[in-house]
């Protein structure tokens, strides 16, 4: 009999998510702000992923990641706190390149794209009704994102109370970060094998 | 000669009426007033309230009511008349329930418009109990999830002088109808407080003078009329001068950051934003519905091996 395992990062991240949202102060300070990351303040392109603007948008983000979250490290694959890091970096960094007009920038659902991907591409690898479902899932996951992209609009945003606009490229970078990930590590893979 | 004697008798009798009306020139004022202090500050407690520094979490969640009228001994409400005060009644110039609903709404429209507010809590007058103080606002800040309040009280006073006489020439000669001259002051005044700290931000008054002239048998309606429209000038001069004041609150913060912290919210940064759009990234209702199905797979299959 096999024990469950904690997932230890999930907790974590929507812990801080959660800590940052009560306390706005915290909020102001790690928000993405263009100008403040002109200005040197550069640890806004990793943590504005963590603020969120309302209940609503936190509360929508935070299920999603902790479905994501422990399945992924209940299943126990590995890597998943390099694909949190790797990923919020890469978003931040591709909306301050892509996203010239876009000022301010909040919210966890980048980062769960990119953690739905990464689950759904290393339960491809394995056997039975999972694995087709995981790939329904991504397929589902990149359709979405890529309609998303094409149309410039959120699918069917339910936060509309809010004064905030959708950022679909933050899902798209999402799922390219995982992608990148889980390529790297297959073909690393026969390396570290080797190495060990 | 019975006809000269009748005649005599007849301006005689106008005469008399003359120097009735002469001499019967009278006045009366009649004053409903609601005070901030009364509630804020009663006799019955402790009167020194130290306040704390301010932090003020934008946007604001802000709720505007109406002080309550300090009441006597019997629990009514007071109302003080002197004078000559006929039909006193039927002029009473008590706001009603609507009526202050009214202006907090027109109130409440004006403050709407800024950025830093959230949302505006119109708060009915059962709320707040005669003399209630700090206390009293504590527990509706927890009831309505609050950070500032506008508290309104108001003055109103109608002097009513019987100077004034009309005269219609009629088949029997001049009917004098005795009339009435009626000024109507009436002051709103609005003060904002932080609640927490119980630091009062800034205040506005509002004034209004409605001179107006009456008949005496039209004199309630008259009188109800005209504090009526000097609540709504008021209200509007209010409103102006709520608006200076903010112009010059706003500057006060800028110039005395050590008496008022203010904090600015992602949601409030992102609805200010001058420079640019703010974004969010977010999961949608699709994106939910796929993920939630798949976390019930997992949780089947799990329990299934």
């Amino acid at each position: 009999m096999t024990a469950t395992r904690l997932p230890v990062w999930t907790l974590v991240i929507a812990a801080c998510a959660l800590i940052i949202f009560y306390f706005p102060q915290l909020g102001t300070l790690l928000i993405y702000d263009r100008a403040a990351i002109s200005h040197g303040e550069i640890w806004r392109l990793l943590s504005g992923n963590l603020v969120h603007f309302s209940i609503a948008h936190l509360l929508y983000n935070l299920i999603a990641w902790l479905i994501a979250g422990t399945i992924i490290e209940i299943h126990g694959y590995r890597f998943f706190p390099v694909l949190c890091f790797s990923s919020s970096l890469l978003i931040g960094i591709a909306l301050f390149i892509l996203e010239p007009e876009l000022y301010l920038y909040a919210g966890l659902s980048g980062v769960v794209s990119a953690a739905v991907t990464y689950l759904c591409l290393q339960g491809m690898s394995e056997k039975g009704v999972w694995r087709w479902l995981c790939a329904a899932t991504l397929a589902g996951l990149i359709a979405k994102t890529v309609i998303e992209m094409i149309t410039g609009s959120s699918f069917m945003l339910q936060i509309s109370e809010e004064n905030f606009v959708p950022v679909p490229l933050s899902h798209l970078v999402g799922i390219v970060a995982a992608l990148l990930l889980y390529l790297f590590l297959r073909i690393t893979s026969p390396l570290r094998r080797f190495t060990r | 000669m019975k006809r000269s004697s009748i005649s005599i008798f007849i301006a005689l009798v106008i005469l008399l009426f003359y120097a009735a009306l002469m001499s019967g020139c009278a006045s009366g004022t009649t004053k409903h007033a609601t005070s901030v202090v009364d509630y804020l500050f009663p006799k019955t407690k402790d009167p020194v309230v130290t306040p704390g520094i301010p932090v003020l979490t934008l946007p604001l969640r802000v709720g505007i009511a109406f002080v309550p009228a300090a009441t006597g001994k019997d629990g009514r409400e007071s109302r003080t008349s002197s004078g000559f005060t006929p039909f006193q009644g039927g002029g009473d110039l008590s706001l009603t329930e609507k009526r202050k609903t009214d202006l907090m709404q027109e109130v409440a429209r004006n403050f709407k418009k800024y950025p830093f507010v959230k949302n505006i809590e119109i708060i009915p007058s059962a709320y707040l109990t005669p003399g209630g103080s700090f206390a009293n606002l504590d527990q509706i800040r927890t009831m309505l999830e609050l950070d500032v309040i506008v508290l309104l009280s108001y003055d109103q006073v109608q002097f009513t002088d019987q100077t004034l006489s009309f005269t219609y020439w009629t088949m029997a000669g001049p009917l004098v109808v005795p009339a009435q001259k009626n000024d109507t002051h009436t002051m709103l005044d609005a003060v904002v407080y932080d609640i927490q700290s119980r630091k009062m931000l800034f205040r506005a008054p509002g004034t209004s003078l409605i001179n107006g002239s009456s008949m005496l048998v039209d004199q309630s309606q008259e009188l109800r009329a005209d504090g009526d429209k000097g609540f709504s000038e008021a209200a509007q001069s209010m409103i102006i001068n709520l608006n200076e004041q903010l112009a010059l609150f706003k500057e006060k913060l800028k110039e005395r950051p050590e008496e008022y912290k203010v904090v600015q919210t992602p949601t409030y940064i992102a609805r200010t934003s001058s420079s640019g759009r703010g974004g969010g990234g977010s999961v949608d209702n699709v994106m939910l519905m796929l993920f939630v199905g798949l976390g019930v797979c997992f949780l089947w299959i799990k329990g299934r091996s």
